[in-house]
């Protein structure tokens, strides 16, 4: 007979209860997975965003008029792309909105699932790119608005970055999450591109002018919560005219960023943490909150994404490389396998469940 | 929202709401068979789903709301407090994790906030179809966020998790037996906690008490429901 702890416990026929940490613990999680399905979160999110009243609206007031705004200040090429997608939505807005929803929940739930994660993850890439340049307008690269106190160089390319660097691969978790895709070698150079294009961006264009938070930060207070409003006010009296010398210490940041990948794990650490505190204050502070507070936003901004993507290339410890030698085959799978040969026992228990019985 | 209201798509808002009835009448389906059964596991979370796929469903459309808000909250706030008396006791059995009623706490507070918060006033309840940020007082946006984000990763987390049917009995499931879903070994049991109680529902699972109790139906049920009360949670923003 299979059975666990907490239904001995609940017969009274064994002593020891239920340890929840100790069920969690017995096999290490699959780090990749993980990962994967918080991109699935976000999507899902964007989805539902996606779906806001708003969003169905022709007009200035709704997502044609939000689209064709990202056209000014760039090459006539590129704007008159996008005024012609926005040309379309504004025509067809239900039509539009809800395919472009619907495709954002097809990547969500796809993720979801092992079976379509792939071709979930490559719809996202492809997604991605589209949207960056039909509706983001290349994040503003060529209009010289494409601060990453903004956003820059467009919160949608780091959906397309984390599907690449989270592409479902057998293999060890090591060094970190991120070469199990790639591996290592392509996977630091993935890292070193990103974080150079960071440090250019801000030192280019509005990124460097010294009203260059404070007009970031005005430009999207409307609707905003009180809270926020008030958070917004002071960080900008606080570093409102100093927007250059930030850019520079932040530039600096992304520069040590790029090459803490090829230190020792502890100083990556160190930066990985540096780099989750400066963007989750910038997202907060500066980025609002993506403007998703406000209802009128299809996304939670850059600044979550960079916090994901740093996340992936946390360095794993010595300890957790040696619990993971098989990476996901080697820990859900040996599972099934066990499982199964043991007449099926709950896989979160099957420990617990042989040791018992 | 205001003027913008006149292109908002009212079959987006028909379509949550027959989802929502649909979760409803699965709860109901469910809740009566565990009544005929006399095996009351999970009836907590079914009932929580029976009731707000109700209320969610009046929200979404005006006129499929019933009934005073008082009597929504005092459901929502009973609610609650059993969830949160589940936790505590929960956490006290098991030691420190996260129990799978909480997610249902959330939910009943969620759903509180609805009705605290209301987008617009029609006959003591919400109204899509009649929303108006300037009614009332607002939800506080940032905690509508969370709570609507929480929402989305239980319903991830859910789908994507080995334990199927963890959504209603939780992740310390008795025993999945290989040969079918959610079927059992071991006789009635009843976890101290109220959080397993797996056999109860499902031993000699089949038939029509078999499909409907599929854990793939219960998580679905849960998923949907997540994702609209995520939804309206962001329409509150």
């Amino acid at each position: 007979m299979a059975v666990t702890d907490a239904v001995l416990d609940a017969q009274g026929t064994t002593e020891p209860r239920v340890d929840a940490a100790a069920l969690h613990t017995q096999r290490p999680k699959d780090l990749q997975r993980s990962f994967q399905l918080w991109l699935a979160v976000v999507w899902l999110l964007d989805a539902v965003l996606q779906i806001q009243p708003f969003m169905f609206t022709p007009g200035k007031n709704g997502f044609s008029g939000m689209i064709g705004g990202t056209a000014s200040g760039n090459p006539g090429w590129i704007a008159d792309m996008i005024t012609w997608n926005a040309s379309i939505v504004n025509h067809h807005p239900v039509l539009t909105n809800t395919l472009f929803a619907g495709i954002q929940f097809v990547i969500g739930f796809g993720i979801i699932w092992r079976r379509t994660c792939k071709a979930a993850l490559g719809l996202s890439i492809a997604w991605a790119i589209a949207v960056w340049w039909f509706g983001e307008g290349l994040g503003g690269i060529f209009s010289g608005a494409a601060t990453p106190f903004g956003g820059g160089p467009g919160g949608v390319l780091f959906y397309a970055v984390l599907a690449v660097v989270l592409w479902p691969r057998e293999g060890p978790d090591t060094p970190f999450v991120a070469a199990r895709a790639l591996g290592a070698r392509a996977a630091r150079v993935v890292w070193v591109v990103v974080w150079a294009v960071l440090a250019v961006l801000y030192l280019v264009g509005s990124g460097r002018s010294p009203q260059a938070l404070q007009s970031v930060v005005t430009s999207t207070e409307g609707g905003e919560p009180g809270w926020l409003v008030h958070l917004d006010r002071y960080s900008a009296s606080l570093l409102g005219h100093d927007g250059t010398e930030l850019a520079i210490v932040l530039a600096a940041l992304c520069c040590v960023a790029a090459i803490s990948v090829y230190l020792p794990a502890a100083y990556t650490q160190v930066v990985i943490v540096l780099v989750v505190v400066a963007f989750s204050l910038i997202w907060v502070a500066v980025q609002n909150v993506g403007g998703i507070l406000a209802s009128g936003a299809t996304d939670p901004n850059s600044a979550p994404l960079v916090v994901l993507l740093v996340l992936v290339y946390w360095p794993l410890s010595d300890r957790r490389r040696a619990a993971l030698p098989r990476g996901r085959s080697g820990t859900f799978a040996l599972s099934c396998a066990e499982a199964n040969s043991t007449g099926g026992v709950d896989l979160g228990t099957r420990s617990i469940a042989t040791r018992e019985v | 929202m205001g003027m913008t209201m006149a292109m908002e798509p009212s079959w987006l808002y028909y379509l949550f709401a027959v989802l929502m009835l649909c979760v409803a009448g699965y709860s109901s389906v469910l809740l009566a068979m565990a009544g005929l059964s006399r095996r009351p596991a999970g009836w907590d979370v079914e009932l929580s789903h029976l009731v707000m796929g109700v209320a969610m469903a009046g929200m979404f459309v005006a006129g499929w709301s019933f009934g005073p808000s008082a009597m929504w909250e005092a459901f929502f706030g009973a609610l609650l407090i059993w969830f949160v008396v589940q936790c505590g006791r929960s956490l006290l059995a098991y030691g420190a994790h996260l129990p799978h009623t909480a997610v249902h706490a959330l939910m009943s507070l969620a759903m509180l906030l609805m009705y605290w918060f209301p987008m617009g006033a029609s006959q003591g309840s919400m109204s899509m179809s009649m929303s108006s940020s300037a009614a009332g007082p607002r939800v506080d946006p940032g905690l509508a966020l969370v709570i609507a984000f929480l929402l989305f990763v239980s319903a991830v987390f859910t789908l994507a998790s080995n334990r199927k049917g963890g959504s209603v009995y939780g992740t310390h499931l008795a025993v999945v037996a290989a040969g079918g879903p959610m079927t059992t070994q071991v006789g009635d049991t009843a976890d101290v906690s109220g959080e397993v109680g797996l056999a109860g529902t499902t031993s000699a699972a089949g038939g029509l008490e078999g499909f409907v109790s599929r854990p793939s139906l219960l998580d679905g049920a849960h998923v949907v429901m997540c994702v609209a009360m995520g939804f309206m949670l962001i329409l509150m923003l």
